[in-house]
């Protein structure tokens, strides 16, 4: 098999860059990199790198090499820590290719890996939202789904399905043999067992997709309402350019943050107004869209002044719009007189926890908790509901007495969908379990 | 070299599947020898003496779509028919009928002597001529050598056939038959990889021996449906069948004595079918349960031979006499001829290819027991395949397929040389992806085009089907245009009889799919001319059609999004090594089948998810490039 080659850490400049090889060769490349005749499996080694061709160093790297089939792909594969300078980097994987390294494509490794058998379709996908994941509880969910948790809590349904199809089948099947009477009861009573847990699953997207993509933030407002310093007091530092001057934040500026284990991203925008200046003009424009996609839009009020924020005209963001009044520490009279909303102040800190708590509710309103098992993959989640709408259809054929061929077709179109996330089942495999269940045959 | 005779097509055996391959090569107008052991037994049933049943019904409707002979033979020999499943969706409805074994055998001889180009020849062929990988004719044991340019092998359960009752084993083919021997080396000797299998059959009883009131009689239907779309007139008296159960003093001393049989005492290797399971295993397997079923099947109008449908059993015969006299109604039954198993060589179907030609031997092809199939249907279809595409290959034209979109038998077809076989291999409509399209009632319209096309299907079978297809296309228009309207007189009538809201407007189509809406009742509606023009079963096709469309489209939708990668083709050159990330063992399973379409490669069994993907990715990258 080809050797593959390719950076395995984000682009760009950091302390660290990992470059990684996969394959029979990787083994052979290394010592020609590095001159060492032996490298001890599992273990990292300090060593240096140099250009095969002219010898000139590359850089001081720590390689670890692992033994195939004990490693990611199952093949051998080497690890090799540079500084992370995209130049170092790009001198590692040049090296590498001139000794017969490929460039791996998208994807590659994890393929490499579902093909040796060391993982299955569902771990391959999440392993990719892991290295995607943007705070530990979004970590710890992809981690669950690459052990197999959503085949495994998949199973215990599509188990309870095939039941039903076995018992289905039979009947249509084998009409002269002495089958016991198929219990429709029974039947139902499964069928909205899976039907249950499939729509669980299914919903549980809602939450899981936050978990993995973040809640999007858009932080909108009038200008000069303080709209960047309580992004900067969001972000517990200063990120946004914050002045006295209406007008100053003209491009929007995100960054994910960590609000109890969940990703938010933060969108600071220009605020609105109108404008003749066209970079703003720009910026207010781009607002607009964050808005739009926004989860959650933030409207900031300066509760010092006594504006109508009404003429900001947000009114069509109003079903996810939560009015935040900043500046409380300059009201000099009642909270009464002050809009409905939350009252913080981006300067002393005071309310912010109230905010966290409300960016949450779009979280929390879901009925799973963030510890159970969440469908984070938009391709699951359309299979699991193809699945339900499949199970709803046959319940509504045993409903009406149809014959079994008609209970059966969505329940068959169901199992291929739940298929595609466990591993197909075979009609040979449903046959299989007929036959070990009922007494067939004259 | 000098042979004795030279034809284009020789079939080997008269079985199912020999008497339709040689049928067809035949009318395809090539000249054909039919070579069998015995010429009194072309036809034989060797087992029990019915056709059809789920599945294999709709098997032999797609035969006589296509052109074959089967359908039309039971019609003329069928004893009792009954439609199975009559309470079920039109798509499970199968015909099944009892024949009465001698007047088929007899029948089934008369058809092949009627077809110009078709010779008949008993002797025992024990070898193949075969030189630069091209088969050239047989060798048979009386030293005669016949010149062929194809031959298809259908040989049933002849090859290297072993008898087994109790302990005792002897070589035959059937009971009292020989076996071939010799024809099974050359198998081997040409490096075919063979395999075991068994199958196993019931005592037969004599009928003047048994109490019948004891039984349950299972009388035909009243109103028969015919296997052939040919048939009008279903010309034999009807007979009853019945119905007994074995008591669990039977299944205790089955259990006592499971050392005397040749299957628990490890003598057979061979693996027999599941859903055909001997007496033995069915106590062994299901001891919980406290009967088994047993059907009485008389054999023929001038016999006294009763089949024990549900006792196949390999057990010695003294001790089957011994069982049979414990079960109620059987206290003084006597044997006629004992039950026994049977174990015969089968060659891996993956050999061949769609059109059933080996790819080790060119104009060798294989059809029926050879390939790992069991029943009657199975063969004969496959003999069907076999026949037309000897007589293809010799002149010269394209190959034929029927897909398994469109047909059972190419649902079994692919399913043969793409998975091979464990153990017999029997149709299912569980097996066919497509059920609710494949019904028996519409094999002509799925398959009869292809049958003139190919010039099997005469032309006084070709107008029947354009006339039946003219009122089937006048009875849709009229299922779609017809509407009840909330005005109408009949719409009122009608509510009231469903005791429903119809809406405004209700098509006769729309109407039918409503549950409890019977087809008499969509007939009454219907204009009286189009009433007494339409046939009895164009309404049922007309209306099954309706009620299966939505399912139809939810399939195709399914399908579509999961599986539109399936239409991705293989390269014919395809070198499997060469994909990053399969194993070894994936690249001899997929060289081996040489899957056409990725959609077949997915259906290989012991591809995993993984080295399916591995290949979709291949596929999909080399296409972009292309």
């Amino acid at each position: 098999m080809s050797t593959i080659v390719a950076l395995s850490t984000p682009p760009g400049s950091g302390a660290l860059s990992v470059v990684r090889l996969s394959g029979t060769n990787a083994l052979k490349i290394l010592k020609r990199l590095t001159s060492t005749l032996d490298f001890t499996p599992r273990t990292a080694t300090l060593t240096k790198l140099h250009h095969p061709d002219s010898n000139d160093l590359i850089d001081e790297v720590i390689v670890t090499f692992f033994e195939a089939p004990h490693s990611l792909t199952g093949e051998d594969v080497v690890e090799i820590s540079c500084h992370g300078s995209p130049s170092v980097v790009r001198q590692v994987i040049d090296a590498s290719r001139n000794l017969g390294a490929t460039l791996a494509g998208p994807g590659e490794f994890s393929l490499r890996a579902l093909s040796n058998g060391k993982m299955n379709l569902a771990q391959a996908e999440a392993i990719r939202d892991l290295i995607a994941a943007r705070t530990e509880t979004a970590a710890k969910q992809a981690a669950r789904q690459a052990t197999g948790e959503l085949s495994k809590r998949l199973a215990e349904f599509k188990t309870r399905l095939l039941d039903v199809i076995v018992v289905l089948e039979s009947a249509v099947e084998f009409v002269e043999d002495d089958l016991p009477p198929t219990q429709t009861n029974q039947i139902k009573e499964w069928l909205l067992f899976v039907l249950s847990g499939v729509g669980a699953l299914a919903e549980s997207y809602q939450s899981g997709h936050l978990l993995r993509d973040g809640i999007q933030v858009a932080i909108t407002g009038k200008p000069n309402v303080g709209k960047s310093s309580l992004f900067n007091s969001l972000m517990e530092r200063d990120r946004a350019i914050v002045t006295a001057v209406p007008g100053t934040t003209r491009d929007t500026l995100s960054e994910t943050i960590d609000v109890g284990g969940i990703p938010v991203v933060l969108t600071d925008t220009a605020g609105l107004r109108q404008t003749t200046d066209d970079v703003e003009s720009l910026g207010i424009e781009r607002a607009y869209r964050a808005l739009n996609e926004a989860d959650v839009v933030l409207l900031v009020v300066d509760g010092s002044v006594n504006a109508d924020w009404h003429e900001a005209g947000l009114n069509s963001f109003d079903h996810k719009t939560q009015v935040v009044v900043n500046k409380i520490d300059l009201v000099q009279y009642g909270h009464s007189d002050l809009p409905q909303g939350i009252l913080v102040s981006a300067k002393t800190g005071e309310g912010l926890d109230d905010l966290r708590a409300a960016i949450l509710g779009a979280f929390r309103g879901s009925a799973i908790q963030a510890d159970g098992l969440l469908v984070t993959n938009a391709r699951h989640h359309e299979h699991l509901q193809q699945a339900k709408i499949e199970i709803k259809e046959a319940l509504v054929a045993l409903d009406e007495h149809r014959s079994e061929e008609m209970i059966l077709a969505p329940l068959h179109n169901a199992l291929r969908y739940l298929g595609e996330i466990t591993g197909e089942t075979t009609t040979e495999a449903i046959l299989s379990q007929i036959f070990a269940t009922f007494c067939i045959g004259k | 070299m000098g042979y004795d005779e030279t034809f284009d097509v020789l079939v080997i055996g008269a079985g199912h599947a020999g008497c339709e391959a040689a049928a067809s090569a035949a009318r395809l107008g090539v000249s054909t020898a039919l070579v069998t052991l015995n010429l009194d037994l072309v036809g034989q049933m060797s087992c029990n003496p019915a056709i059809g049943g789920i599945a294999k019904g709709h098997i032999v409707r797609e035969i006589d779509a296509l052109g074959g002979i089967m359908g039309r033979v039971i019609d003329r020999t069928g004893i009792q028919f009954r439609l199975l499943n009559r309470s079920r969706g039109p798509a499970v409805q199968s015909p099944r009928a009892q024949a009465d074994r001698s007047l088929y055998r007899s029948e089934m001889r008369r058809v092949l002597e009627g077809l110009s180009g078709l010779y008949l020849r008993q002797g025992k062929v024990v070898d193949l001529i075969v030189r630069e990988n091209k088969v050239r004719g047989v060798v048979l044991e009386d030293g005669r050598e016949f010149s062929a340019k194809a031959v298809i092998v259908a040989t049933g359960t002849f090859l290297n056939g072993l008898i087994h009752t109790g302990k005792r084993t002897y070589s035959a083919g059937r009971a009292g038959e020989p076996a071939s021997i010799e024809l099974a080396e050359s198998f081997k000797k040409l490096g075919f990889p063979v395999g075991r299998l068994k199958t196993g059959t019931p005592p037969r009883l004599d009928g003047r021996t048994i109490d019948w009131s004891a039984f349950e009689p299972q009388p035909g239907d009243v109103t028969p449906v015919p296997f052939s779309f040919s048939t009008d007139i279903l010309s034999q008296r009807q007979i009853q069948c019945h119905i007994g159960y074995t008591t669990q003093s039977v299944h205790e001393c089955i259990r006592r004595n499971l050392s005397e049989s040749p299957l628990y005492s490890g003598k057979i290797r061979g693996i027999g079918p599941r859903y055909c399971p001997s007496i033995e295993d069915k106590v062994v397997k299901f001891a919980e349960k406290e009967r088994h079923q047993l059907f009485l099947e008389p054999e023929g109008h001038d016999t006294n031979e009763v089949y024990l449908n549900g006792f196949s059993t390999s057990l010695p015969a003294e001790l089957q006499q011994e069982l049979v006299h414990m079960i109620p109604g059987l206290d003084e039954a006597q044997i006629i001829r004992p039950g026994y198993a049977i174990e015969y060589d089968f060659v891996d179907p993956r050999e061949l290819g769609p059109d059933l030609q080996t790819s080790r031997v060119s104009g060798l092809f294989h059809a029926g027991q050879i390939n790992g199939t069991t029943g009657y249907e199975e063969a004969a279809c496959q003999g069907l395949i076999a026949g037309i595409n000897a007589a293809l290959h010799v002149q010269g034209r394209t190959a034929f397929r029927v897909t398994r979109n469109e047909s059972y038998i190419g649902v079994l077809v692919e399913d043969l040389i793409k998975q091979g076989v464990d153990e017999p291999y029997r149709i299912f409509t569980s097996r066919a992806e497509n059920r609710l399209s494949l019904r028996y009632d519409n094999a002509d319209e799925r398959l009869s085009e292809k049958g003139r096309r190919l010039g099997l299907v005469g032309d006084v079978d070709w107008d029947r089907y354009n006339a039946r297809q003219h009122r089937l296309n006048r009875l849709r228009s009229a299922l779609d245009e017809i509407s009840l309207k909330r005005a109408d007189v009949r719409y009122a009538a009608v509510a009231a009889v469903l005791n429903c809201e119809l809406g405004d407007k209700v098509t006769l189509a729309q109407l039918a799919k409503r549950p409890g809406v019977t087809s008499e009742l969509i007939k009454s509606l219907l204009p009286e001319d189009l009433q007494r023009e339409m046939g009895e079963t164009d309404l049922s096709t007309a209306l099954a059609d309706s009620l299966y469309a939505g399912y139809k489209n939810s399939y195709q939708a399914s399908i579509d999004r999961l599986f539109h990668h399936d239409g991705l083709r293989i390269p014919k050159r395809m070198s499997f090594g060469g994909i990053s990330g399969l194993s070894n063992e994936i690249v001899e399973r997929l060289e081996r089948a040489k899957p056409m379409t990725f959609g077949e490669a997915r259906r290989i069994p012991g591809l995993t998810p993984a080295a399916l993907s591995a290949l979709l990715v291949y596929l999909a990258a080399n296409q972009h490039a292309a």
